[in-house]
């Protein structure tokens, strides 16, 4: 069983769910001996890349990226670039140029973003793996929203080679699956060393041993503004964890709250940088007035290619450099990870990993989403967004579900490197924890 | 008057600085390309290597402090021959800072601020029908920035610093010698209170043009009682003149960040096994206090050659600074570079200068042997044309005593005899020849 049988059905499937971007057209699966997916601000030489943006429609990569390339070479075979929030802005994959994905569990609700095409394919194919990729939350929130495993390893162990900037400095290549046990197969593929981006060339080994959290930490300020379901399903997950033996201890990690505003300074002021690339020149849209000056001729295909929410991380991320705000704000907030980094490390000296709910609700109605502001967003990503400042790595575990039957997740965050703790604990839990798949009726 | 320079320098690496296309001369326009120099989404910079060793040896020849740690920024501007939007310079670390190099022979210190690394963008031409064409080409290309304080008093004092820089850089990085093209500079002046920046201008004698019509127009606006503005300013080579580019109030904010792809460098152990060759202008300056000759004439040997200064050295040390000078500094400077170009040592002028010095050859013989081994013209030839080159200005110089007497009070009469010998001979001897046999012939008559 690789879940070829969708192979067939996959446009039919994706006019429902609107998990895909762009699709194979083969019918069977040839030699390779896997499917997967990938997120479409991972470059695909045989499929379009956009990365969820106007602004790059057209636009057929000359490289794959790292972990597209490692996947295939291990014999997978790419079979959708799934649909996301434009450049990763985004919590429930809403602010997408294309099509938004569907909750497998309620077609009405999100999928959970930035990657939450991956988190859908994950969820709706068969024996599927997807490759997501996380900046702020954007693997966990959507793997919680969709009942999905979602790991992400730790900043540097996947390469980014072919990854579309959001913040270089945050963004991380991860898996989503439903069997935990694809997490261990393919974390080793699509990790190590990669000569073109530097930043993965000091990872140690990865070694998916047997070691296992024994002692877990939960830090009382991740408790508080967390919806009545959310509560009553992460404590149940408590109580089986601790029937299986963990030690679980309430701890004090106040410097939590300083990572989301750290986060979103840092976040946008490499994402304003990354998206000054895009001026109709070399790929992507070249459709404005070439008789015009070059600052209005961009200006033009800017404004017509980029989002709203694509527009406001610029502006903010702009703002944040200015000489005379730089110190205030992108400088502080740079010495703030360094604080959020310390306060994990103090907390890993007794601990093994760091456990909370990973979104404070379950899926939202898409009606609802159109009503909360832009802060109301922001702060849904509250709990994911910390472990992300610190390049940890975590994991979703699906935990529970609510009175509508929407899934419910809790989040495993480790220290640096620890990716086989995670992996370990996705394993075991699946044995403790029945999870249940979403109804998919075409 | 206050001059400071910022000086780009192309750095000699095989390899780009990001990536790994050729630095070489392309055949094309957008060649040497690749996703990381187009700036496609998804590529990422890495480091050549050889850019921060080239970096930290100019570093060390500006005798800058190197670094222990040092990183990349992101420097943003909208403009369409720098691919990513972002160029990748150096901002609040950069390799090197606080460094002076002592300019000519009165060893004024100019003081270095600082050294960086940074990418160079592509190339803009701007066709007949108001388009432009963008070559990435030169794209990623490595380049050290230096700036200087504004220690620089004129125009002319800019050009030499200019010079000795280049050379000196030259040497210690061995970048090869195509022209002045791959050194170019932002002039800032100020003549009155207000700094003007002239951006952009190629070559030290642009340079030194540029910022002579700078001086000049400055000082008309203050002398008419106007006020000079402060901003940037484009120097068009064809006319000599600089034009305005950009106003005070349109100064851009790059809003740099850091370049979080590249990561940190901890230089300090790197820096601490490199070692530079002595700089021409130093070992000028050594070569005049270790010998104790001029300092004009150790800057000749040193400019001719570092290899020439070198030999001056070996003769020195084994038969003495009277027979370097006169050897070294007469006919073996004046037939160096028929000999280098014919691919000859300067081994065997050694042995001669030696047999002199030892007495077992006369001081005709010695001139003789050493023209034979420089130029590989037999020794009766070199006899003979050099027994006919001293008859001629002998001759020139018994038709006119009055040369000699003039050259007492200044060596430029020798101009006279060298000119006249010149348009005799039409080619047939070198003018460091003749200056070298004229300049002996009269000094025997003073």
């Amino acid at each position: 069983m690789i879940g070829e049988e969708a192979l067939p059905r996959l446009k039919e499937i994706n006019s429902k769910y609107q998990m895909f971007r762009a699709m194979t057209d083969d019918k069977d699966i040839g030699d390779s001996k896997f499917l997967f997916s990938a997120k479409d601000n991972l470059t695909s030489m045989d499929m379009e890349t956009c990365s969820g943006s106007k602004i790059l429609e057209g636009y057929h990569p000359v490289f794959d990226a790292t972990p597209i390339a490692n996947m295939r070479k291990a014999g997978g075979k790419l079979i959708g670039k799934t649909n996301m929030d434009e450049f990763g802005f985004g919590t429930f994959s809403t602010n997408s140029a294309f099509g938004i994905p569907r909750n497998p569990f309620d077609t009405n609700r999100s999928c959970g973003g930035s990657s939450g095409g991956s988190a859908c394919a994950a969820a709706v194919i068969e024996d599927h793996v997807s490759i997501g990729v996380s900046t702020g939350g954007s693997v966990a929130c959507p793997a919680s929203f969709c009942g999905t495993y979602g790991i992400v390893p730790t900043y540097g162990r996947v390469s980014r080679y072919g990854l579309i900037d959001y913040g270089n400095s945050l963004d991380k290549p991860g898996l989503l699956s439903v069997d935990p046990k694809k997490l261990r197969e393919y974390l080793p593929v699509i990790s190590g060393k990669d000569p073109h981006d530097a930043t993965s060339m000091c990872q140690p080994d990865l070694d998916l041993n047997s070691d296992r959290i024994k002692s877990v930490a939960v830090p009382k300020q991740a408790l508080e503004g967390v919806s009545d379901d959310v509560t009553k399903a992460f404590n149940d997950a408590l109580e089986i964890l601790k029937g299986s033996g963990i030690d679980i201890e309430y701890v004090d990690m106040p410097e939590l709250k300083y990572a989301m505003p750290a986060y979103y300074i840092l976040a946008t002021s490499e994402a304003s940088t990354n998206l000054a690339r895009y001026v109709g020149m070399r790929y992507g849209r070249q459709d404005g007035d070439m008789s015009k000056r070059f600052d209005d001729y961009f200006t033009e295909v800017r404004t017509g290619g980029f989002g709203v929410e694509a527009k406001r991380r610029i502006l903010l991320g702009t703002y944040t450099r200015m000489e005379g705000f730089r110190d205030r704000y992108y400088a502080k907030a740079l010495q703030v990870r360094l604080g959020v980094i310390e306060a994990y490390k103090k907390v890993f000296a007794n601990h093994d990993a760091v456990l909370t709910p990973t979104m404070p609700f379950t899926s939202p109605k898409f009606s609802d989403i159109d009503k909360m502001t832009p802060v109301q967003n922001y702060q849904a990503d509250f709990l994911t967004v910390p472990t992300n400042l610190s390049g940890t790595p975590h994991l979703n575990c699906p935990c529970g579900y609510d009175a509508d039957g929407m899934p419910v997740g809790m989040q495993f965050v480790t220290d640096h490197w620890k990716e086989n703790l995670l992996v370990n604990m996705a394993e075991d839990w699946d044995r403790m924890f029945e999870v249940r798949r979403a109804e998919v009726s075409l | 008057m206050k001059i400071g320079l910022e000086i780009h320098v192309q750095l000699p690496t095989r390899s780009k600085m990001f990536c790994s296309c050729p630095t070489t001369d392309a055949p094309a326009p957008n060649y040497h390309v690749c996703p990381v120099c187009l700036g496609m989404p998804g590529a990422k910079p890495v480091l050549n290597r050889q850019a921060m060793v080239y970096g930290i040896m100019l570093a060390k020849m500006l005798g800058c402090t190197v670094a222990d740690t040092t990183w990349f920024s992101r420097k943003t501007y909208f403009y369409p021959d720098m691919s990513k939007s972002v160029q990748i310079t150096q901002y609040d670390h950069p390799i090197g800072e606080k460094g002076v190099v002592y300019l000519g022979a009165k060893k004024k210190p100019i003081r270095i601020t600082r050294i960086h690394l940074e990418e160079d963008p592509g190339k803009t031409k701007r066709t007949a029908d108001h388009f432009a064409l963008v070559d990435y080409n030169r794209s990623g290309i490595p380049l050290a920035e230096i700036v200087t304080e504004p220690d620089l008093a004129t125009p002319a004092e800019a050009r030499e610093f200019l010079g000795q820089l280049i050379q000196d850089i030259r040497h210690t990085i061995d970048l090869p010698e195509d022209g002045e093209r791959s050194i170019r500079c932002d002039c800032n002046i100020s003549v009155g209170r207000e700094r003007v920046e002239v951006k952009n201008v190629t070559g030290m004698k642009n340079a030194e043009r540029a910022l002579t019509y700078e001086m000049i127009r400055q000082t008309k606006i203050l002398k008419a009682g106007g006020k000079i503005e402060r901003e940037t300013r484009a120097f068009d080579e064809t006319r000599g003149i600089t034009y305005t580019a950009r106003k005070k109030e349109f100064e851009a904010d790059y809003g740099y960040i850091d370049e979080p792809d590249l990561g940190i460098f901890h230089i300090g152990e790197l820096a601490s096994t490199i070692r530079i060759k002595e700089s021409p202008a130093n070992m000028a300056a050594r070569i005049a206090d270790q010998y104790g000759i001029d300092q004009k004439a150790a800057k000749q040997l040193v400019s001719t050659s570092v290899e020439l200064a070198s030999f001056f050295e070996d003769v020195a040390k084994q038969y003495g600074t009277e027979n370097a000078v006169k050897w070294v500094g007469g006919p073996v400077t004046a037939n160096w570079k028929t000999m280098t170009e014919a691919g000859r040592s300067p081994r065997p002028v050694l042995d001669i200068i030696g047999r002199f010095a030892k007495g077992e050859i006369t001081d005709t013989e010695a001139g003789i042997k050493i023209k034979s081994a420089m130029t590989g013209v037999d020794a009766k030839a070199a006899a003979q044309s050099s027994g006919d080159l001293d008859n001629l200005i002998k001759g020139f110089l018994d038709e006119n005593p009055g040369i000699v007497d003039d050259y007492r009070k200044n060596e430029k009469a020798a101009n006279r005899v060298i000119g006249f010998v010149l348009k005799q001979t039409g080619g047939k001897y070198t003018s460091a020849e003749v200056v070298d046999a004229a300049k002996r012939l009269i000094s025997e008559r003073l």
